[in-house]
């Protein structure tokens, strides 16, 4: 219920941000946000798609996601389109458009695939990683652009030009940047409750939702800055600039770190027994990415850049500066939770051991609570029986390690699951452990 | 199992607190800087004419045309200020800002009698660049306390196009 009204709210605000800014802000590209309703219901139908592929056997689970990543692409293109049509086309056209998000692709996949693999007990399913990176980057971006306009075109008509009006600006920033990010977090935190564990899950779903809004708008800054200085002779040297100072410098450091914190405080109050806790901590996390967000924004003009070779340097420390205690804070938080999970998945997975059910065996528990002991046994099965057993291995190491995870939520009274759905589960590993077999 | 001292979930949610009350430092700091560059006691009253803004000539130094909101990059262009309304108890200046924030061009500061001769103020192209920048130009008649701007007398804001 509380999903479907963040949801119903989101679509609310989306649809009057759309028609407010057609109807009343003429210095913004108010086309593009009107027709981008379409690329954003596209979104959604795609988020819905892929919730059900969850839930299916894995026949339909794959025409499902099929279907999800087609109406992702569609969407992701037309936004593109939409964007580059109405903003920037006139000036940068479209072929820049199209090189700036081509070299933004690899250094995002780059970043979600780092993001993904930091989760090393249960990684989360490429889909639900590829659907909040998808939110960051389409969605995200339309539910902030008119707040913060409407909000700048208020400051601009009304306050002192100086750091007086950064700071007001860079309060709009963090605000409707974090909470347009955060929404997405906190959708699949309260629709996919079995695939939102921990703190760890919460880090990694903030920032692949952050890395999809840096990829759109490190595109939007590109071209912006590359239609303004072509006609000076250094249009590829100011979208190339931006490329790396958002791309490579700020992949981490930035928008991913931000709502990654927000993930934390959603992956906190995910384990939390006390609703009043729950809610501080997510009201903890938001407050921390806001205030991040709004220290670099407030005062980036504090540390100034000169133009000579030192700049090239200043430009880093600025970044590491400024941005990265919060990221810091993120590994902290990230390190912490992995502490956690380790010591309660061995924990889980010797007393299913001590079970005798067959499900966890004496002599895997030592190497299912190991990564990397994990990877050597996977290592071993592709020498002996191929790929084939390779995948076979890999699947049936997943589900032990997902049962000592249902195990573990269970002990704290996290999950309403029966307790028949863990014998399942079991069953499941008995059957895999069975194909599995070389 | 409830969160007791020693769950490990505890300490993530007492990190997260600390981390919280930073945040709260940072939010401290930014409405301290806010109030002191916008300080709302310091209202003096008067309000300085904009004229207009206008087509401008470089050579000649003068304004032509009508008065318009937006200009295209290769545009001159200058705002025209009546300083004749403000009383010379308080010292002004008036400044461009260009969409980057930057100032490209400025009268002042001093008594307004003292700039009743600098009526046109125009908008410089930035240093190394042959166009204006595209986006928000905001002109300001601003009133300065010991140098620092304090409140804006006036205020007009044009567009300059993309094209």
């Amino acid at each position: 219920m509380l999903a479907a009204l963040l949801a119903a709210a989101v679509v609310v605000v989306l649809v009057g941000n759309s028609l407010l800014d057609y109807v009343f802000l003429d210095t913004i590209p108010a086309r593009a946000t009107l027709y981008g309703l379409v690329a954003v219901a596209l979104i959604a139908l795609a988020t819905y798609v892929a919730v059900r592929a969850a839930d299916r056997d894995p026949a339909t689970r794959r025409r499902h996601l099929i279907r999800a990543g087609v109406l992702l692409g569609l969407a992701a293109m037309l936004w593109l389109l939409i964007s580059d049509l109405f903003v920037f086309a006139q000036s940068a056209g479209p072929v820049v458009a199209a090189v700036c998000a081509l070299v933004c692709v690899p250094t995002t996949a780059f970043g979600l695939w780092i993001v993904r693999r930091i989760d090393r007990n249960e990684k989360e399913p490429w889909r639900l990683v590829l659907v909040a990176a998808a939110w960051g980057a389409v969605v995200a971006t339309s539910l902030v652009i008119w707040a913060e306009t409407f909000w700048g075109a208020i400051a601009i008509n009304t306050l002192v030009p100086g750091p007086g009006l950064d700071a007001s600006n860079a309060f709009s920033a963090g605000l409707f940047e974090e909470l347009g990010k955060g929404a997405a977090v906190l959708l699949l935190f309260l629709v996919m409750r079995n695939e939102f564990d921990d703190v760890v899950d919460g880090i990694v779903y903030g920032a692949a939702v952050g890395l999809g809004f840096n990829f759109m708008e490190t595109i939007t800054y590109m071209t912006n800055l590359y239609a303004i200085f072509s006609p000076e002779g250094a249009g590829g040297v100011a979208a190339g600039f931006q490329w790396y100072a958002r791309q490579v410098l700020g992949l981490f450091m930035g928008h991913a770190t931000y709502t990654a914190l927000v993930g934390a405080g959603i992956g906190i109050a995910r384990q939390l027994p006390s609703p009043r806790h729950k809610v501080v901590a997510i009201i903890a996390g938001f407050l921390v990415a806001i205030a991040a967000h709004f220290s670099w924004d407030a005062w980036l003009t504090f540390f100034p850049i000169e133009t000579s070779l030192f700049g090239l340097v200043e430009v880093h420390l600025r970044t590491i500066i400024m941005t990265g205690p919060f990221t810091a804070g993120v590994i902290v938080l990230l390190a912490l939770g992995l502490r956690n999970e380790s010591r309660a998945l061995h924990d889980q997975l010797r007393q299913e051991a001590a079970l005798g059910a067959g499900a966890v065996l004496p002599a895997e528990v030592e190497i299912l609570a190991a990564p990397w002991r994990r990877f050597g046994e996977r290592l071993r099965a592709l020498d002996k029986g191929g790929l084939q057993a390779y995948v076979r291995l890999a699947r049936l190491q997943t589900a032990q390690l997902d049962l000592a995870m249902e195990r573990w939520h269970r002990e704290r009274r996290e999950i309403d699951t029966p307790l028949e759905a863990e014998q399942q589960l079991r069953n499941e590993i008995l059957t895999l452990r069975q194909r599995a077999a070389f | 199992m409830s969160v007791g001292a020693s769950d490990p979930v505890r300490t993530l949610y007492r990190t997260l607190l600390a981390y919280a009350a930073f945040a709260v430092v940072i939010f401290i700091a930014g409405a301290v800087e806010y109030a002191h560059f916008e300080p709302f006691h310091l209202n003096a009253g008067p309000h300085a004419k904009v004229v207009g803004v206008y087509s401008y000539d470089p050579a000649s130094k003068t304004t032509k045309g009508q008065d318009r909101d937006t200009f295209s990059r290769g545009d001159q262009f200058a705002a025209v200020v009546d300083w004749s309304g403000l009383p010379d108890t308080i010292t002004v200046e008036a400044a461009w800002f260009d969409s980057f924030e930057n100032v490209v061009g400025r009268v002042g500061p001093g008594v307004p009698s003292a700039l009743r001769d600098q009526t046109i103020v125009p908008a410089e192209v930035p240093e190394g660049l042959k166009y204006h920048l595209p986006g928000q130009y905001v002109f300001v008649v601003e009133r300065l306390d010991n140098g620092r701007p304090v409140e804006v007398l006036g205020r007009r804001v044009v567009y300059v196009e993309r094209t």
